[in-house]
């Protein structure tokens, strides 16, 4: 299969250094560098195309769940089972606010565009965001309109958008102030948006990924094979917009193709649940990390 | 007498002495003793016992000073050489208890003085601990190999014991045992005696063997069986034998003691012998009830929780286990087996120094389940079905029976007659089972006495308890609105096909609220076909004759039928765009286009109509339809909703976007359940109009109105320039300007209404003009609270002079302002008929305050800010009930008070201004179109 040569298949290195499960990885803005987080409440920085570890945050009191870094790489933002948002910065490697507000453990966190805004999306129904130039810890802007937990969170330029276990993608329209609701009908586990913006791929917990159609809502095609019915789980689309990836909670990665939906790939890559897939913005590299405590490093 | 008597006494005991009887002299002096120490010493005076001075002559100085009246020093007036004590300082002398004490003392304690004898140190512990004692010394003294204090196994008693000497005396030597010596000792004798026998005739031999037999097998035992013993010393048995790679004296358990356990358990496991001796100590780890992630502990001032739980052990994966002391691979399996172990103690529960029997007596009996019957049925079936023996008795009352004397049989009776009619066919059954043997039960046969009376007795229970049950299944809503006297609703039909029942349910249900007293008036001028222009959306028709009603009929309409018509759930997108469609239909009405194809947008109003009723009322006639139900979950996925979300100002602004809600009243909160209607209902209707007391839902729907109106009145071009113009006006909550001075508005509008009898529809664009004047308002508000405050107020930037002297603006444009306003309110009035710039009337009526203010206004200008002279000049306008309407407002906000006469004139300024740049722009645009014009001719 010709479309499948690129897809990255070969694993270049592994990061060891996570005691226990690593719960997310992603690449920053320009893919240089990663950030995992994990079960052993820290962060970690590294260097994936060397395989080397860079620095490691330490002061989550619970373990961590998510993270996303400014697009300058000057800051961090990270969340987990302590149900606070913290905002590090990443040279010093210290905690330099703490957003208070979640009543329970936070899914997802992001910035915005500006890197002036973190949202987060928490296990207590609500999505919030913090202002990161206020001295305030206290949320600007509480959504409460989801009726399960929210699992994860997107921003786009104008919008927020959120995947909630009561089967909904909901999209915040900043700028006409309206919220759009899509019901999937299944929970929603992960949330990714297409690199034009335009579909956002939802990962449910049917063991099915869909894929919309954000400006008209319609389901534009669904991908199954893979196994996600009980943990937290990452998708993604290559950064070609070609292939859809996913991990699967027996240890597999498929690659399915767009378009038809086939499966272009699947191979074991970890032992254990894939817990997060971070694909590269540029090249086709792809990070995947699992409960098994590694981080592998794929490429062609 | 009294010697007599005393001497008749016996005393034991010395006598307490008094105080009267020792001398004042030495009390003083005892008093004194402490002060007089305290003193320096050549204050002190010399005293004897008595506490007298010595007095040592009249003649030679009176009384005696230290050293006999020589000097202050021992040595006296004695010549010394000086000795700097700058080389030689004074030697740090070594103190002791003899350095304190002087003759006297020690001559009492010198006696005592108690020492240490190695002569009976029976098991050399005195002797080892002087010899530890001295080796520390020495240690002290000269540099070691070993640093830090030597380790006592190393330091041996350097003298033996008593007990060792007795031993060595008593033939033990030093690397035998001591059992073992003595009974070799007592063999030996016993040899040597033997010895001596084989000397003696052989004749003894036989005998002698037979005793030497017996004495081996009575007196040492041990010999023939514990030979190893023997030779050796007693065995040193070391507690902890080193077995690991660690340094001496290193321990990996330190700071872990947890894990000594665990360890321990390990060894124990895998020696087999000693198994289930282990007793897990108190272990950090340990948890109630299972899995946690292992490696991660929690913080002290945490609780182990639900979220601790390790979701990720579910089997195929076994954790890499970090500790240094245990091998990966076991490490797993130890803690689960720790677990497993703690568990069973737990349920032995045995008690210190108890041990659980390795095999009890106690069995617990197990019996097998009873077995089945094959015929057996679950559920109970009655013989006779209850209706069956209902009917019986429904139909053929038996013949009135007298009631028995015996009132307890009577009671018998009635009992059993109750329990029958509630219970069926099968009580009688048993009853009469129990008839055969109990006579009291002898009524159940027919002829019996009381059997009549029985009979009776049952139909008339049966007869009571039909009765009930119909009433208990039969009372409906309409039954109890019966009998509770209420009016029926009056259920409208509507032409056409209908969305669903429920929606037309809805529909029925607010019309007949909304004006119970009027009818629905049929469009009977216009024809039929093009009136249900919304034929398929049932809710938009009516919403759309409603329209037409109003645009048809004009003139003023109570405020409260509009309410009737319009929904609350509605978005104010969706019925400004609806409000369009109407206007597109009526016109094609006009036009006499009845051909044209209406397009519908979306059923989104009817969706969002549905949900909101269903909220909110309990329908009286509806009973559940299966079939809608079934629609609504058959709804095939994904399905996409929209409903109003409002982005908060600080949000918009950090995403470098404009607040699409910006001066926006505050949002109807979207009902989840009756209960947050029921809760939220009274705020909203407070906040819109507090004058008329109406409905709930009739409060909702006005605020819903107004939003419409809201949002008709967003396009339009003014308002998109001046929106973003005022940062300010951000953060402001809406409606509390809007509590303070809506009434306000309201006059004002009132004010405009007459004035302006041209304007098409005053009261229906009232309340947009009132939105847009509470924003301007409140952007006031602002402003003069800031100032009050004493805050740095931006100034307002009015358009002046400049204005006027434009060069564009043609030559009748200059003239003085009043002409200008003139030209303008006719320009607008001309526009009014002709342009389709705006999207409704509401900008239009609102131009026309602005230019009719401004011309009150013109008169009542003054400079000062704080005169309040706006409410005085506006006196002479305003009607009577207005002004007192205006001082009950003012008595209710007392505290705003000063910033309301403040804002009021700023709020007329600001108008002012707004109405100047707008003539401007207008200006302009005429200007524009005047040069056009004169180029052209």
């Amino acid at each position: 299969m010709a479309s499948g040569s690129e897809l990255p298949v070969n694993e270049s290195s592994v990061l060891k250094g996570h005691e226990g499960a690593v719960l997310a990885v992603r690449f920053n803005a320009d893919g240089n560098y990663c950030l995992s987080c994990g079960k052993d409440r820290t962060l970690q920085l590294w260097n994936p195309h060397r395989g080397i570890h860079i620095k490691t945050y330490k002061s989550h009191g619970r373990e961590v769940r998510d993270v996303h870094v400014t697009s300058d790489n000057a800051k961090l933002v990270s969340c987990g089972g302590d149900r606070q948002v913290f905002y590090w910065d990443v040279s010093s490697g210290r905690v330099v606010r703490k957003f208070r507000g979640h009543d329970s453990e936070v899914n997802s966190v992001k910035f915005n565009e500006y890197n002036s805004v973190v949202v987060s999306a928490g296990y207590d129904r609500s999505v919030r965001a913090f202002d990161c130039r206020s001295q305030s810890s206290e949320p600007i802007q509480i959504i409460d309109t989801f009726q399960d937990s929210v699992m994860s969170v997107h921003l786009t330029k104008t919008e927020i958008i959120a995947g909630c276990v009561d089967g909904t993608v909901r999209t915040f329209d900043i700028r006409i102030g309206r919220e759009i609701v899509d019901q999937l009908g299944h929970p929603v586990n992960c949330i990714s948006l297409s690199n034009d913006s335009n579909c956002v791929l939802a990962s449910c917990l049917d063991s099915t990924l869909r894929l919309l159609d954000r400006s008209a809502g319609e389901l534009l095609q669904e991908y199954k094979g893979h196994k996600c019915k009980s943990f937290k789980m990452d998708c993604c689309l290559t950064n070609t917009d070609a292939h859809v990836a996913s991990g699967s909670e027996d240890g597999f990665i498929y690659f399915w193709d767009l378009v038809d939906a086939s499966i272009v790939s699947s191979f074991r890559a970890h032992n254990s649940v894939v817990t997060s897939v971070s694909y590269h913005p540029k090249d086709s590299c792809m990070l995947t990390s699992s409960v098994d405590g590694t981080i592998k490093v794929w490429r062609k | 007498m009294a010697d007599v008597d005393e001497e008749d006494y016996v005393y034991f005991g010395t006598p307490i002495e008094r105080e009267e009887d020792t001398s004042s002299r030495k009390r003083k002096a005892v008093a004194e003793a402490g002060t007089v120490r305290a003193l320096a010493p050549w204050k002190q005076e010399v005293k004897d016992e008595e506490g007298r001075r010595r007095f040592h002559g009249a003649f030679t100085g009176g009384y005696s000073a230290g050293y006999y009246n020589t000097v202050g020093s021992k040595e006296g007036w004695t010549p010394q050489t000086f000795t700097s004590s700058r080389k030689n300082r004074s030697e740090v002398k070594k103190q002791s208890i003899n350095s304190f004490l002087d003759e006297d003392d020690l001559k009492h304690i010198g006696g005592n003085a108690l020492e240490t004898s190695m002569q009976y140190d029976t098991f050399g512990f005195t002797a080892a601990e002087f010899a530890r004692k001295k080796a520390e010394e020495e240690q002290k003294k000269r540099p070691s190999a070993i640093p830090g204090p030597a380790p006592d196994e190393i330091v041996l008693p350097a003298s033996s014991s008593i007990g060792k000497k007795l031993l060595m005396k008593m033939g033990w030597r030093q690397s035998s045992s001591i059992k073992d010596s003595n009974a070799e000792a007592l063999y030996e004798i016993r040899r040597e005696a033997r010895k001596a026998f084989l000397a003696f005739p052989s004749g003894n031999a036989e005998f002698e063997l037979l005793e030497k037999d017996t004495v081996d097998t009575d007196e040492f035992p041990e010999m023939s069986t514990d030979v190893s013993c023997k030779s050796g010393n007693t065995p040193v048995y070391v507690l902890d034998p080193k077995q690991d790679m660690c340094g001496l004296g290193y321990d990996p358990f330190k700071h872990a003691p947890e894990f000594r356990d665990s360890k321990k358990l390990r060894e124990s496991k895998s020696g087999e012998k000693n198994k289930g001796k282990i007793r897990m100590g108190g272990n950090l780890l340990s948890s109630s009830s299972g899995k946690y992630a292992p490696g991660f502990g929690i913080g002290a001032l945490e609780e182990l929780d639900v979220e601790d739980e390790d979701i990720y052990a579910s089997g195929f994966f076994d954790y890499e286990q970090t500790e240094v002391e245990l091998e990966p691979s076991t490490a797993v399996k130890e803690i689960n087996g720790d677990n497993m172990l703690r568990l069973e103690h737990k349920k032995q529960a045995s008690l210190l120094g108890f041990k659980p029997a390795s095999d009890s007596d106690y069995k617990l009996e197990r019996f097998r389940p009873p077995a089945i019957p094959p015929n057996f049925r679950p559920i109970h079936k009655f013989a006779v079905p209850l209706d069956q023996t209902l009917k019986d008795y429904n139909n053929a009352p038996p013949p009135d029976a007298l009631r028995p004397e015996d009132a307890n049989l009577r009671l018998l009776i009635d009992g059993s007659a109750a329990m029958v009619a509630r219970c069926g066919k099968s009580i009688e059954d048993v009853y009469m089972e129990k008839s055969k043997t109990n006579p009291l039960f002898f009524f159940l046969r027919s002829g019996a006495e009381g059997h009549d009376y029985y009979i009776r007795k049952l139909w008339e229970n049966k007869q009571k308890f039909v009765d009930e049950s119909k009433q208990a299944e039969k009372l409906t809503s309409e039954k109890r609105g019966r009998i509770l006297g209420e009016r029926p609703l009056a259920s409208t039909t509507f032409g056409g096909n209908v969305v669903s029942v429920k929606a037309r349910e809805v529909i029925n249900k607010q019309s007949t609220l909304g004006d119970t007293s009027t009818k629905p008036i049929s469009l009977a001028d216009l024809p039929e076909s093009a009136t249900k222009a919304f034929k398929h959306d049932p809710a938009k028709q009516e919403r759309f004759e409603q329209f037409l009603k109003e645009k048809y009929q004009g003139g003023l309409r109570a405020s409260g039928t509009i309410s009737s018509t319009t929904t609350s759930a509605m978005s104010e997108a969706n019925r400004a765009r609806e409000r369009l469609d109407f206007e597109a239909a009526a016109d094609a009405i006009e036009k006499g286009k009845r051909n044209t194809q209406i397009s519908a947008p979306s059923t989104d109003h009817a969706k969002d109509l549905l949900g909101f009723g269903e909220d909110r009322f309990v329908s009286s006639t509806f009973i559940e339809n299966p079939e809608t139900k079934e629609e609504a979950t058959k709804a095939v996925y994904p399905k996409r909703e929209q409903f109003e979300w409002r982005p908060s100002p600080i949000l918009c602004k950090r995403f470098d976007l404009i607040d699409p809600y910006m001066g926006k009243p505050a949002p109807v909160p979207r009902p989840r359940s009756k209960m947050d209607s029921l809760v939220f209902l009274p705020e909203t209707f407070k906040s819109t109009n507090r004058e008329e007391a109406k409905f709930p839902v009739r409060g909702s729907l006005e605020a819903s109105k107004s939003g419409l109106k809201e949002a008709e009145a967003e396009p339009s071009g003014t308002e998109a320039d001046v929106a973003p113009t005022s940062p300010k006006n951000v953060e402001r909550p809406v409606d509390l300007y809007k509590a303070i001075f809506s009434d306000d508005s309201e006059d004002e509008v009132a004010d405009a209404g007459p004035t302006l009898n041209q304007a098409p529809d005053p009261v229906k664009s009232s309340e947009g003009a009132n939105k847009t004047l509470n924003r301007l308002v409140a952007g006031d508000f602002l402003q003069s609270l800031g100032m009050e405050l004493g805050l740095e107020v931006p100034p307002d930037n009015r358009p002046g002079p400049p204005l006027i002297a434009n060069p564009i603006s043609p030559p009748e444009q200059r003239e003085s302002p009043k002409g200008d306003d003139r030209n303008n309110t006719a320009l607008t009035e001309v526009e009014d008929t002709k342009s389709k710039d705006y999207g409704s009337t509401a900008d239009y009526s609102r131009e026309k305050k602005r230019s009719h203010s401004r011309h009150r206004r013109r008169r009542s200008r003054t400079p000062d800010p704080d005169s309040g002279s706006d409410s005085d000049s506006d006196g002479g306008h305003r009607s009577g009930s207005k002004r007192r309407r205006d001082r009950r407002d003012r008595s209710r906000n007392r505290d705003n008070e000063s910033s309301d006469e403040a804002s009021l004139y700023r709020k007329e300024r600001r108008k002012k201004h707004r109405s100047r740049k707008h003539h401007e722009h207008k200006r302009k645009d005429y200007g524009d179109k005047h040069t056009d014009m004169k180029r052209r001719s």
